[in-house]
């Protein structure tokens, strides 16, 4: 189910009226539950129980881990937690990516290899829910949280359905201690949730699907050469689309989960105004970078190895990152691309970070200027369906077909310009702040006619928008 | 010295956090801050405004002329697929097969209520294939062919459509489904719920802004002039049925960049463009005989029929695409039964008011005219 449908605005009006109507905590938890098993079935009913199995067994697995005497039983019993979401993911999201690599392997030493084509549907947001539970296993592995005693309890943590399929990637550990004490309702929250909801439903269907989705694929779609210029305004158009698209649905999740009375941290921190790419993975995707910091870097040394292994670590995260988002080699290359930046900054920051230049304005809004750049280029990966694509891109950008077409309209160039130039502008106004301090400060005729202005475009839109991007990952 | 064993477990030895100290869930220690503002009297006043603004809006839609009508998305396509049934009458193919055919008469006629599964701006070729392919579908299709749609290749907008709905039928979920159900009743009380028409992105097309001389902009589409029910049957409506109107008018000039075979691309060589173009054209005509050959096996029958067109449009497309190119190698390699309407006086005396499609009135008559030939074709 989508949160830019129909389908979902009666389906939430008729959960969050029967939630609030309940008195019991207990039985709004098994509504809960049952409401996150019908908007996940709502798309394919069968990949429900996969859903279930998988947060069954992590359960189970979890109590293991808590009742193992000695160190060796509890790493095997996270092993096997470790290795059966791996697994599931693997079978589901990589397997025709691995037979096909398999094959190129075998032909380059001369076998000629024909595998069968795995006719495997991807469950939607697998990525997502397989990192709710696995985070489980590994907290009570590490010692920072006790197994919950109630099955319901662990479900609904998995499965709640503001987040589960497409993040943010809600720890366990963050949302077991929200199902302790039942949440009053509390007008403020409840209707400071549902403007979330708008702002993040305007970013998605207006901001992402109208203004810059079209231009983006009509760009990347090209067979053919383009001009500097349309190249260019294609990838600030996609990474305006990208942004829009998941910090959207993450808004959405935390407001509707806001309006059910659970709090969900931030997934997005204004992040085309970081300066530097530390800075930028501290506000892009947060919940998937903390989990990559702390349950991958941090257990292979982090920063308390020597620099060259440090920075080996840091590629092999973004690596691991990249081929998250896809079963492709362009994920990759779009991790490894960011690792890469990663490990320059650091280089950069050793020689550099105690100068006095390095601090002024004009230095920093340079540096900005560099992230985003960098960044935009990292995109080209991500979002070219091959190499080919990709390459035919990044001449285009740098002024490799000078004699290229140039396919976007008038109107499609001034949208991506004044779009990009807004975001830009609104992330760094609000870098060092949060979203909830600007309402505050704003007068409210200002917030007021903001909300009123996305709805009305939003019903302007009237849904047709396509599906979140990271619902495929 | 530890062994070269013992240094790899110690580089590999999880750091302390790994082993801190466990601790009982409690109750929540994170609460996202919430903004101290007057809630309840912005609430009041955004459903006030956005009511207000949402009527000002239908009002003036339905002022210009728009009316309230369903869209024809690929989850309408996909509920009126679900009716076919192994022995039913189906249209399929292009907007003149949609607008040009009454459901009514043809029941009448031929004894069964046909589905109309013929689409604006769509190829004919993948709805073709997925009845063909449909090993319980035994029944009759009635495909209109307007050439050049007809053999779009893969990767065009005409073939995009078309296999999108295809792929919906195919793969639509419980929940595009219930949107679809939820959706229908709104717009057909609401005249603003368009879709390809009222959405923001087709008004910010609208906004005159001048494109760069060289740039390769595609043709824009035609407005609003039809409406569809349940069954997708498609009507134009009275304001472009009018002869000489200005909506009339208006779309007339936009089928001709349409219709227009647009230039080859830059970045191949003409002759080779043209070859492939050819390439694929033959492999059209080779896929649509063996799907006809497939339907007729199981005792279906496939029946192709050209539809009324006028003026420059008829003009132009007697230029590109005669009747002696793509109509009569289809004809020729099916050897299936074709109805062109030319060949008949009580056919070709219609007028298409924007010359690509009959007004409501005339499509029920020339419905009626046509029933006969139908029968004829299927040996009725």
């Amino acid at each position: 189910m989508l949160f830019n449908s129909l389908t979902f605005v009666v389906f939430f009006a008729v959960v969050v009226t029967a939630y609030w109507s309940v008195r019991s905590w207990n039985v709004r938890k098994n509504l809960l539950v049952v409401a996150s098993y019908i908007f996940y079935g709502a798309w394919n009913p069968p990949f429900a129980a996969l859903l279930f199995s998988t947060t069954a067994m992590d359960f189970w697995l979890g109590s293991r881990i808590a009742k193992a005497k000695g160190r060796h039983s509890r790493r095997m019993w996270l092993v096997a937690s470790v290795c059966m979401n791996l697994s599931m993911l693997g079978f589901f999201k990589y397997g025709n990516f691995l037979l096909q690599n398999f094959q190129w392997l075998l032909a380059h030493f001369g076998v000629i290899y024909q595998p069968p084509h795995l006719d495997i549907l991807l469950p939607v947001g697998i990525s997502f829910y397989t990192f709710h539970s696995l985070s489980y296993t590994l907290d009570i592995y590490r010692g920072v949280l006790r197994p919950t005693k109630s099955l319901r309890d662990f479900i609904l943590a998995v499965s709640f359905f503001p987040q589960l399929v497409a993040g943010p990637i809600v720890r366990a550990g963050d949302f077991l201690p929200q199902l302790v004490t039942p949440p009053g309702l509390r007008m403020g929250q409840f209707l400071w949730g549902l403007l979330l909801m708008t702002l993040g439903l305007f970013e998605k269907i207006v901001l992402a699907d109208t203004m810059l989705s079209g231009s983006a694929d009509r760009v990347f779609s090209y067979a053919g050469p383009l001009v500097a210029l349309d190249s260019w305004l294609g990838v600030m158009a996609f990474a305006g689309q990208i942004f829009f698209d998941f910090a959207g649905y993450s808004i959405c999740a935390i407001g509707a989960a806001l309006c059910l009375g659970f709090h969900l941290k931030d997934n997005f921190r204004f992040p085309y105004a970081a300066i530097g790419f530390s800075d930028f993975w501290r506000r892009w995707h947060i919940s998937l970078s903390t989990f990559l910091r702390d349950y991958l870097y941090i257990p292979l040394g982090g920063n308390q190895v020597r620099p060259v292994r440090a920075a080996i670590n840091l590629v092999i995260v973004m690596f691991l990152g990249g081929l998250w988002h896809g079963a492709a080699w362009t994920f990759v290359v779009w991790g490894l691309l960011h690792g890469s930046y990663l490990v320059i900054e650091r280089v950069i920051r050793v020689f550099f970070e105690d100068a006095p230049w390095a601090k002024n304005f004009a230095t920093k809004f340079l540096a900005g200027l560099a992230t985003y750049t960098a960044v935009c280029i990292a995109w080209v990966f991500f979002r070219a369906s091959d190499f080919t694509i990709a390459t035919r891109m990044l001449r285009g950008m740098f002024g490799g077909h000078a004699h290229g077409d140039a396919i976007l309209s008038g109107r499609e160039m001034l949208q991506i310009g004044i779009v990009t130039a807004c975001m830009i502008l609104v992330h760094c106004s609000l870098r060092e702040s949060n979203i909830e301090t600007a309402v505050t400060r704003l007068p409210p005729w200002v917030v007021t006619a903001a909300w009123a202005l996305m709805a009305c475009a939003i019903i302007l839109t009237q849904g047709n928008s396509n599906a979140f991007i990271y619902f495929q990952f | 010295m530890p062994s070269s064993t013992s240094n790899f477990k110690r580089k590999l030895r999880l750091p302390r956090l790994f082993f801190a100290k466990p601790s009982e869930i409690t109750p929540r220690d994170y609460e996202r801050p919430i903004p101290q503002v007057p809630w309840r009297g912005m609430t009041v006043v955004v459903v006030l405004i956005v009511i207000a603004a949402a009527s000002a809006w239908e009002f003036y839609c339905r002022s210009i002329g728009y009316g309230p009508t369903l869209n024809d998305n690929e989850d309408l396509w996909t509920s009126t697929r679900r009716r076919v049934k192994p022995e039913s009458i189906v249209i399929v193919g292009d907007s003149r097969g949609w607008y040009d055919v009454d459901l009514d008469e043809l029941q009448k006629g031929l004894g069964k209520r046909p589905v109309q599964l013929a689409m604006g701006g769509g190829c004919a070729y993948p709805v073709l294939a997925d009845l063909a392919n449909d090993e319980s579908f035994h029944g009759t299709i009635i495909c209109s062919v307007v050439p050049r749609l007809f053999v779009a290749p893969p990767g065009t907008p005409p073939m995009e459509r078309a296999e999108k709905a295809v792929r919906r039928y195919r793969t639509q979920t419980p929940a595009q489904r219930a949107s679809q159900y939820l959706a229908m009743p709104l717009e057909e009380h609401v005249a603003f719920l368009k879709q390809e028409e009222l959405a923001l992105d087709d008004l910010l097309k609208r906004l005159p802004i001048p494109n760069r001389p060289y740039a390769q902009v595609p043709p824009r589409l035609p407005p609003y002039f039809g409406t569809i029910d349940r069954e997708r049957r498609a009507r134009m409506i009275e304001e472009c049925a009018r002869p000489g109107s200005e909506l009339a008018r208006t779309i007339q000039q936009i089928w001709i960049p349409l219709f227009t075979p647009p230039p080859p691309p830059t970045y191949i060589p003409k002759e080779e463009f043209g070859k492939k173009m050819g390439q694929a054209i033959e492999q059209r005509f080779h896929d649509v005989a063996e799907l006809v050959q497939k339907v007729r096996a199981r005792g279906g029958e496939v029946i192709f029929v050209r539809f009324p067109h006028s003026g420059g449009l008829k003009d132009l497309e007697d230029r590109t695409t005669p009747r002696a190119g793509i109509w009569a190698r289809v004809i020729k390699d099916t050897a299936a039964p074709g109805i062109y309407y030319e060949d008949f006086p009580e056919l070709s005396g219609f007028n298409c008011p924007e010359w690509s499609h009959l007004s409501a009135g005339d499509s029920v008559e020339f419905s009626k005219r046509l029933v006969p030939h139908l029968r004829r074709a299927l040996q009725m």
